[in-house]
């Protein structure tokens, strides 16, 4: 399989304070992944360096073969918080910005997603559920049409049920060769859709596997996997 | 479906293709759903999908028709030695289990003839 991301000895420091330290992975196109790590290991951070939101590291990052920030951009469709939108906003005026701020964005691709998620385009953003909030960003994220996508904690704080449709339409929506890179703290939620874990705590990648090696090699679930790399780093202090 | 999130996923399709095959639910010739179907059905990754097709293909129980969908194959026999696979699988485990608890052989059937008996009254109750 070939790599759509690639990451050698990433460091990164924000006002002086280490971040990411030596970081390094790779992730084969057309896999799901699972990005784990307790609160504040980095993730977002991460997260934001690959698509280039954050800038100012040292070490190198490949999207596809593209390195530069401008080139990397275009690779990458990125679960943005809408923290920028105007919250007043009705949810049809920031689809239309997407169309004209994203060549790669499809409007008909969107509208079924939106229908699947039965998301009502008319309200404004501020009136929205968490669930609904959470629903809207990754319809957006998913209606580009891109290699590599970045679904930052997308069942946070969401109930079951949304959790289920959001997760359904991953499925139905990811293309054969597109990847996705999903974030979360709650690995349960999310185990039987990874191809595949990547584990950052102490400021680098600590493991990366399979999921189902991690189930026929060590018998173990990932949850169980995870926590044991987290609590067993904590034994070794 | 229930996943135990202890075993491989692939495996766990294979195990659930079987038996829908020995329950008959998935008939002999018959047209298998389509593979992203089956990911949205399950909540699994197409490719543990395609994973765990791909080694029903190797073992014959899966014919993939180009162009045309995934198949049960019509090999009756092969059907039969699949039910009969399993079956011994499942002895396989058991008789494993008794011979480290030293129960002979002759014992071991005595076991399996009282406890059959015993459920069949249970369900005459």
């Amino acid at each position: 399989m070939t790599e759509v991301l690639q990451i050698k000895n990433l460091t990164y420091k924000l006002n002086l304070v280490s971040i990411l330290d030596d970081l390094t992975c790779t992730i084969p196109a057309g896999s799901i992944v699972g990005l784990l790590g307790a609160n504040g290991a980095g993730k977002t951070t991460l997260m934001r360096l690959i698509s280039g939101v954050a800038k100012g590291f040292h070490g190198e990052i490949n999207v596809n073969q593209q390195t530069s920030v401008v080139n990397r951009k275009q690779q990458i469709s990125f679960s943005h918080q809408l923290d920028g939108s105007d919250r007043r906003a009705r949810l049809a005026q920031i689809v239309h910005d997407y169309t004209l701020l994203y060549p790669d964005f499809s409007a008909t691709q969107f509208q079924q997603l939106a229908d699947f998620l039965e998301l009502d385009l008319h309200q404004r953003l501020s009136k929205l559920s968490k669930g609904n909030r959470n629903k809207f960003i990754v319809a957006l994220t998913l209606a580009r049409q891109v290699p590599l996508y970045l679904l930052d904690e997308p069942f946070d704080g969401i109930d079951v049920m949304s959790r289920k449709k959001i997760i359904a339409s991953i499925l139905k929506w990811k293309s054969e060769t597109a990847t996705i890179l999903i974030s979360d703290h709650h690995v349960n939620d999310i185990a039987n859709l990874l191809d595949a874990v990547v584990i950052v705590k102490d400021k680098h990648v600590v493991a990366q596997e399979q999921a189902d090696t991690i189930r026929e090699k060590y018998g173990e679930s990932i949850e169980d996997y995870y926590e044991n790399l987290y609590t067993g780093g904590e034994n070794d202090d | 479906m229930k996943f135990n999130d202890k075993v491989p996923i692939y495996y766990q399709i294979k195990q659930y293709v079987y038996q829908e095959i020995i329950l008959g639910h998935l008939k002999a010739g018959q047209k298998l759903p389509a593979i992203r179907q089956l990911a949205v059905t399950l909540t699994v990754n197409v490719n543990t999908i395609q994973r765990a097709l791909s080694e029903l293909t190797t073992e014959g129980i899966i014919i993939t028709q180009r162009g045309k969908g995934n198949f049960v194959t019509s090999d009756t026999q092969l059907l039969q030695a699949l039910k009969k696979r399993i079956v011994t699988e499942q002895f396989s485990e058991l008789y494993d289990k008794m011979l480290a608890l030293k129960i002979t052989p002759a014992e071991m059937v005595q076991y399996l003839k009282n406890y059959i008996d015993q459920r069949k009254e249970v369900q005459h109750d």
